[in-house]
């Protein structure tokens, strides 16, 4: 052993020198520590080595060192004293010695040819220190694009014993002034050999833009060492620069990041940096050695299509980068594979959430089938647009099963999903079959063909095919063929019907059903002819003239016809003869045959190309009916009429409904409906059916050919209201009754079934407008009505009515569908003669009655009458003349005729030959016979009379008296007429029957007067015609040159004394307040008229 | 990058140069019987090319914005303008009004048919870049496509002038050479901006040159 530590020692000092060279200075380092230490012990022990201290590296060998006194050489020998003597000699003061067993171990250093004292340490392995080797970095590269540093390194495990673990401890630094970024552990093991180790790390600053140094330590934890452990020192820096152009660069290009990221974009430049920019956002300046810049960018955000530029301006250039921010691809959604031939498969999928890169970064799919090892790649279309997923894949015979894995990878990262497919049971979808054609097997069944590419050489086909009949109904059949390797199949389709025109189409799938393919085309198709199947529905009538049999058909329903009818066969057989009528074209469906009135059957026979239908047949005669059959009535349900019938065993064949319009001439039949014998019920509807038209129903029933009518029917589809009024006349009018007589509606113009007629009348002259709508619901008290609902009365009698009265008489006829138009008529009745005799008589009675009366009583007072009205002498109390006189012009109550106040100047008197027009004032009389002898009430009467004006001045009766006045005063009448119109009475008209020329009004003076005076009669002769004139000579009496006034009529004529001649008014005021009402009114009024002209 | 380019294309011309002149001797033997058999009027084609070039210029700066739209900011920013970003296998349309003016019109039609030349190319570059920049937008490609049409267009018009002006047409020469097929997406959105800026300052050269040669040759 000792030999062997001896030998070895010098061998290791040489290996290790050999192999670390670089770690002499260490060496060195640590020896000169030991020295400093020894001297101290030394020191103190008056030039004895003094501190040992001692270490490792390998833990094989210790390295241990004292202190000395300085300044000489010696040779010492250390010696461990509990072993064999092993002692080991040194020029220096330091050794090496083999590592010890633990425990403690006596060591001395002896220095030889030196008279110092020997020293003794005890040396124990917890006192010794395990500093690994500094480690060397052999090698440091750059990935510059992907910004990553490698190092490689040798742990030089084989100069340890046994298996320890290392921690190394890597250092990067960075920019010329050794700025630390990142320090990292990493963990080895060291396993007795040499190991290379390699350790990797990405830069966030592109590597180009700054000098990245790196350095690494390591420590050594052996679990069987007790010592110290501690770090070695660093290694040597080592580092990396990039040798830039002289043109500036941003870097890194075109890099690609996901979304989110922080991402470091630099910039190397010689020109200083003025602004940074990442989009449109600008960015602050990390300054790195020399005008390079760096920026840095957190969480960015997806980029547009054609990335997001990163932008350095300095003054002169523009330098830049483009960043692309996007996704990983997503996991490829919704893959699914089938075959459409059965030689390739179709794989398609969904992209899912787009990555945001596009052109070089798009994702690209790769399809890889694991059973086969064979992928294909997916190349996207020219056009962007028209992007589809899809890939395919060549099968590969034989087989069935397939696994998919659908690869998709970008930049960022790759994803995929994966299916396994039997592509033969669940993946087939076959193309749409093509050359689809149709033809002719026979009238009911056709052949189809169609060519379906694709390798089914293995399989059935499943194939539809849909058959649409006449465009309406639709069938599906299922039919299985064969499968073959690109080729045509052929089927045939039967239980179709002849001469019908069919659409067909087909898809097909695999037996094994996936997927149906589209369908192909539509082709049409008209199957070929066969015979008719029926004979065409017959039916007979007799024409009008008995003598001729018409036979009627229906065109064969093409169901029935199986073809096109080219003609029609008729013939009419009986025991003895048969006549026929064939070739009968098929637009005709009539035929007439003079026959007997024998039984024959006619039998009608439809032919087309293919041959004759069965024959028809039907007897001429009907059976004849036991019973008289009655007329029903019937009313429909708008679009047709409902009829039905009691089971009659006895109709064997079919029963038969025909009809007609009842109102059309010929014989009746307009259509008729077959219906079966076991049916007791049928709706006949027809497109001719019109509502408000009466048809005639016959309902028959067959037996052995031969048809018995079993009812007939008269019906409307639907009741209208009558389109007419019935007709009616006024037959018989009395006093109080009106007879009416009325005609009845014809059919065509009732529309409906009459159920009856509305009578009004009421009072009511023709052109007023009281009686225009007339009816019920116009709800006129007066107007009286009445409902005839016996549709047979045709007259009818309204009693109580007044006689000589105009009447009004509507009449209108209802059926169930609404009441029709009106007619209406004025009727007078006639007048009452009784009340009429009784109405003339009662008046002349009374009026004979009266007038006996009166000459009684006239006769027995004649004395008093003369007395009062006819005096021989006249009284003057008598005058009202004088008694006005007085009142108006003097006021006193002396009765003389001093007329000085009152003095005329001018009367006008205008004269007008204008008859004066009726007037009615009934006031001017009565008064007058009331009070006679009332001076003071006389005034009104007076201005009455005043107030006739003489309209004819050439009756002017030439007044003595007037001569004598002498002084002559200028009479003018003027204009006032219009005056005293309103005073003139109409009766008097009536009453005086001479009075019929000339002025009128004037005659009610002379009645007036005979009530008090008995000459009445007689003056009534002389006053016919013009009386006022008279009067004329008075007022040249009153007038002032002639005050006296002595005529006897002076009691009229003072009347028309006005106060002032010139006045063209009358001149008397009411002044008096005993004036009576009348003068009042007469006044005003008269005012009325004349002051009109003034204004 | 361009400097490269630009080095290249001197030696390929250089190159292209000598081997030349025997065929074009034999060319111009050939040709001097034809063109005096049939001498054109330079009117008409003077006439057909300004046309075009007024046409082109209507859609220059719809075609620049266009472009520049798609390229993101700072270029898609409103008044973007980037005078320092230069391509040296471009020449520019710059020239001082003293020194355009006092040229001799083969001269003229010489430098013209040489810059639509290179555009031409150029824009077929620039096309190929944007399909892959921007490949789902079909406007700018088409727009992009239009413009190299109608530069090839305005290139064979303004062939026919110089024939009808019996100046000898420059042969077709490489203007691009060798492109560096790793350019970043950045140095292609930048020689695209160039591209595009230049066809336009081009084609407003090329109106002027035209109206000059108008007036010299009335139709």
């Amino acid at each position: 052993m000792d030999i062997y530590f001896c030998l070895r020692q010098p061998l290791e000092m040489v290996d290790s020198k050999r192999m670390k060279t670089s770690s002499n200075f260490q060496w060195l380092l640590s020896s000169f520590i030991l020295l400093c230490l020894m001297n101290q012990v030394n020191s103190q022990k008056k030039g004895a080595p003094h501190d040992l201290k001692c270490i490792t590296n390998n833990l094989k060998v210790w390295d241990c060192s004292w202190k000395a006194p300085s300044g000489r050489d010696t040779l010492y020998e250390v010696c461990i004293e509990n072993r064999f003597n092993s002692c080991y000699r040194s020029e220096k003061t330091n050794t090496k010695i083999p590592a010890l067993l633990p425990g403690d171990h006596e060591i001395s250093i002896n220095p030889i040819h030196n008279h110092s004292s020997i020293s003794k340490f005890i040396l124990n392995e917890e006192n010794i220190s395990l500093i690994p080797d500094t480690p060397e970095i052999l090698n440091l590269t750059a990935d510059f694009s992907t910004s990553a540093l490698h190092i490689k390194w040798n742990d030089k495990g084989s100069a340890f014993p046994h298996h320890s673990n290392v921690t190394w401890q890597i250092e990067i630094l960075r920019k010329k002034k050794m700025e630390i970024v990142t320090l990292m552990t990493h963990n080895t093991t060291l396993n007795g050999k040499d190991t290379l180790h390699h350790w990797s790390w990405t830069s966030d600053m592109p590597l180009e833009c700054v000098t990245h140094y790196v350095r690494m330590r390591c420590y050594i934890d052996d679990l069987h060492f007790s010592g110290h452990k501690e770090w070695s020192d660093w290694s040597p820096v080592k580092n990396i620069s990039w040798s830039p152009d002289y043109q500036p660069k941003v870097f890194p290009e075109d890099k690609v990041v996901l979304v989110g990221s922080d991402v470091t974009v630099c910039c190397v430049i010689q020109e200083k940096v003025i602004l940074a920019q990442f989009g449109k956002e600008k960015c602050s300046l990390i300054h790195l050695d020399g005008e390079n810049v760096a920026i840095k960018i957190y969480n960015i955000s997806v980029s547009p299509t054609s990335g997001t530029n990163v932008v350095f301006t300095t003054d002169t250039n523009l330098v830049g980068t483009v960043i692309f921010a996007g996704y990983p691809p997503d996991i490829p959604q919704k893959l699914n594979c089938e075959t459409r031939d059965l030689k390739e498969i179709i794989c398609t999928w969904n992209p899912g959430r787009p990555t945001g890169l596009l052109g070089p970064h798009n994702t690209s799919y790769t399809l890889f089938e694991s059973f086969s090892g064979k992928n294909v790649t997916f190349k996207r279309a020219e056009d962007p647009a028209d992007i589809s997923y899809q890939l395919f894949f060549q099968m590969i015979p034989n087989w069935e099963i397939y696994n998919f894995t659908l690869n998709a990878r970008n930049p960022l990262g790759q994803s995929e999903s994966t299916i396994l497919v039997n592509i033969t049971k669940r993946a087939v979808y076959p193309h749409t079959p093509t050359s689809f054609k149709v033809k002719d097997t026979n009238s009911t069944a056709v052949s189809l063909s169609w060519y379906l590419q694709g390798n089914f050489a293995k399989m059935h086909l499943l194939c539809q095919v849909e058959i649409t009949k006449s465009n309406s109904v639709q069938e599906l059949r299922n039919v299985t063929v064969k499968g073959v390797e690109d080729s045509s199949y052929f089927v045939v389709v039967g239980k179709l019907s002849p001469y019908t025109n069919y659409t067909f189409r087909i898809r097909c799938s695999t037996e094994t059903f996936w997927k149906w393919s589209s369908w192909t085309i539509e082709k049409q198709h008209l199957t070929t002819e066969a015979i008719p199947s029926k004979g065409p529905d017959t039916w007979r009538e007799w024409s009008s003239d008995g003598k001729n049999l018409i036979i009627y058909w229906k065109p064969l329903p093409i169901n029935e016809a199986n073809g096109r009818i080219l003609s029609y066969n008729v013939s009419c057989s009986s025991d003895e003869e048969t006549q026929s009528l064939s070739e009968i074209p098929d637009r005709q469906h009539k035929a007439e045959i003079q026959l007997d009135k024998n039984d024959y059957i006619i039998s009608v026979v439809a032919k087309n190309s293919v041959g004759s239908s069965p024959p028809s047949k039907i007897a001429s005669m009907e059976i004849p009916n036991e019973d008289d059959l009655k007329i029903e009535q019937a009313v429909g349900m708008g679009n047709g009429i409902f009829l039905s019938w009691n089971y009659d065993p006895n109709m064997t064949c079919d029963y038969v409904i025909k009809w007609c319009n009842s109102s059309r001439p010929g014989p009746c039949l307009m259509d008729w409906k077959k219906v079966p014998s076991n049916s007791t019920e049928a709706v006949i509807e027809s497109d001719q059916f019109r509502p408000g038209v009466r048809y005639n129903f016959f309902l028959y029933g067959c037996r052995n050919q031969g048809y018995q009518l079993l009812r007939s029917i008269m019906g409307y589809i639907e009741e209208l209201a009558p389109i007419v009024a019935p007709n009616f006349t006024v037959e018989d009018t009395s006093a109080d009754s009106i007879l009416v007589k009325w005609e009845d509606i014809p059919v065509e113009e009732l529309r409906g079934f009459l159920r009856g007629y509305l009578f009004y009348f009421g009072k009511g002259e023709r052109g007023t407008s009281k009686m225009r709508g007339l009816g019920p619901e116009t709800g006129h008290s007066d107007i009286k009505v009445k409902n005839i609902t016996d549709i047979s009365q045709k007259t009818l009698k309204i009693a109580d009515l007044q006689g000589k009265t105009s009447y009004r008489l509507v009449l209108r006829a209802y059926t169930d569908g609404g009441i029709g138009p009106e007619k209406s008529m004025y009727v007078v009745t006639k007048e009452n003669s009784v009340g009429l005799i009784i109405a003339i008589l009662i008046p002349v009675a009374v009026a004979v009655i009266v007038g006996v009366v009166t000459s009684i009583l006239c006769y027995r007072k004649r004395e008093w009458i003369k007395e009062t009205f006819y005096p021989d002498i006249p009284n003057p109390e008598n005058c009202k003349a004088l008694q006005f006189q007085k009142s108006v012009c003097e006021g006193n109550s002396a009765l003389t005729l001093e007329m000085n106040p009152c003095t005329p100047n001018n009367v006008e008197v205008l004269e007008t030959r204008t008859v004066v027009p009726k007037i009615e004032d009934t006031e001017i009389v009565s008064p007058v016979a009331e009070h006679p002898e009332d001076s003071s009430e006389a005034e009104p009467e007076n201005h009455v009379v005043v107030s006739y004006c003489p309209p004819i001045i050439e009756e002017e009766i030439p007044n003595p008296v007037a001569d004598e006045a002498g002084g002559t005063s200028q009479v003018i009448y003027i204009d006032v007429q219009s005056m005293y119109q309103p005073q003139a009475k109409p009766e008097e008209q009536e009453n005086d029957p001479v009075g019929g020329s000339g002025y009128k009004p004037q005659m009610h003076l002379p009645v007036s007067s005979p009530v008090e005076d008995g000459t009445a009669e007689d003056d009534l002769d002389d006053t016919a015609g013009y009386r006022p004139q008279a009067n004329v000579s008075t007022w040249h009496l009153v007038s002032p040159d002639s005050p006296r006034s002595t005529d006897s009529n002076s009691e009229v004529v003072s009347f028309g004394s006005p106060c002032s001649i010139n006045s063209r008014q009358f001149l008397l005021p009411p002044k008096d307040e005993d004036s009576p009402k009348s003068t009042g009114g007469g006044w005003s009024f008269t005012n009325f008229f004349q002051n009109k002209p003034n204004d | 990058m361009n400097e490269l380019i630009h080095r290249q294309d001197q030696e390929f011309g250089a190159d292209l140069w000598f081997p030349l002149p025997a065929p074009l001797c034999l060319l111009t033997l050939l040709l001097p019987p034809l063109s005096s058999a049939a001498p054109i009027s330079p009117a008409k084609p003077i006439s057909q090319a300004y046309s075009l070039a007024l046409y082109m210029q209507k859609n220059t700066s719809t075609l620049l914005q266009t472009y520049l739209q798609y390229q993101g900011s700072p270029f898609s920013d409103p008044g973007f303008s980037a005078p320092e970003l230069q391509l040296s296998s471009l020449p520019s349309a710059a020239v001082s009004f003293k020194i355009w003016h006092a040229l001799e019109d083969a001269e003229r039609l010489s430098r013209a048919q040489g810059a639509f030349l290179a555009l031409t190319q150029h824009l077929q570059l620039v096309g190929d870049d944007q399909t892959d920049l921007n490949p789902d937008s079909p406007i700018l490609l088409a727009q992009l496509r239009a413009a190299r049409l109608r530069a090839q267009g305005l290139l064979g018009n303004m062939a026919a002038i110089m024939t009808a002006l019996g100046l000898p047409i420059p042969p077709e020469e490489d203007t691009l050479g060798l492109v560096r097929f790793g350019a970043s997406a950045f140095e292609r959105k930048c020689r695209g901006y160039v591209v595009t800026r230049e066809y336009g300052h081009w084609t407003d050269r090329a109106v002027r040159d035209l109206a000059l040669l108008k007036a010299k040759y009335p139709e």
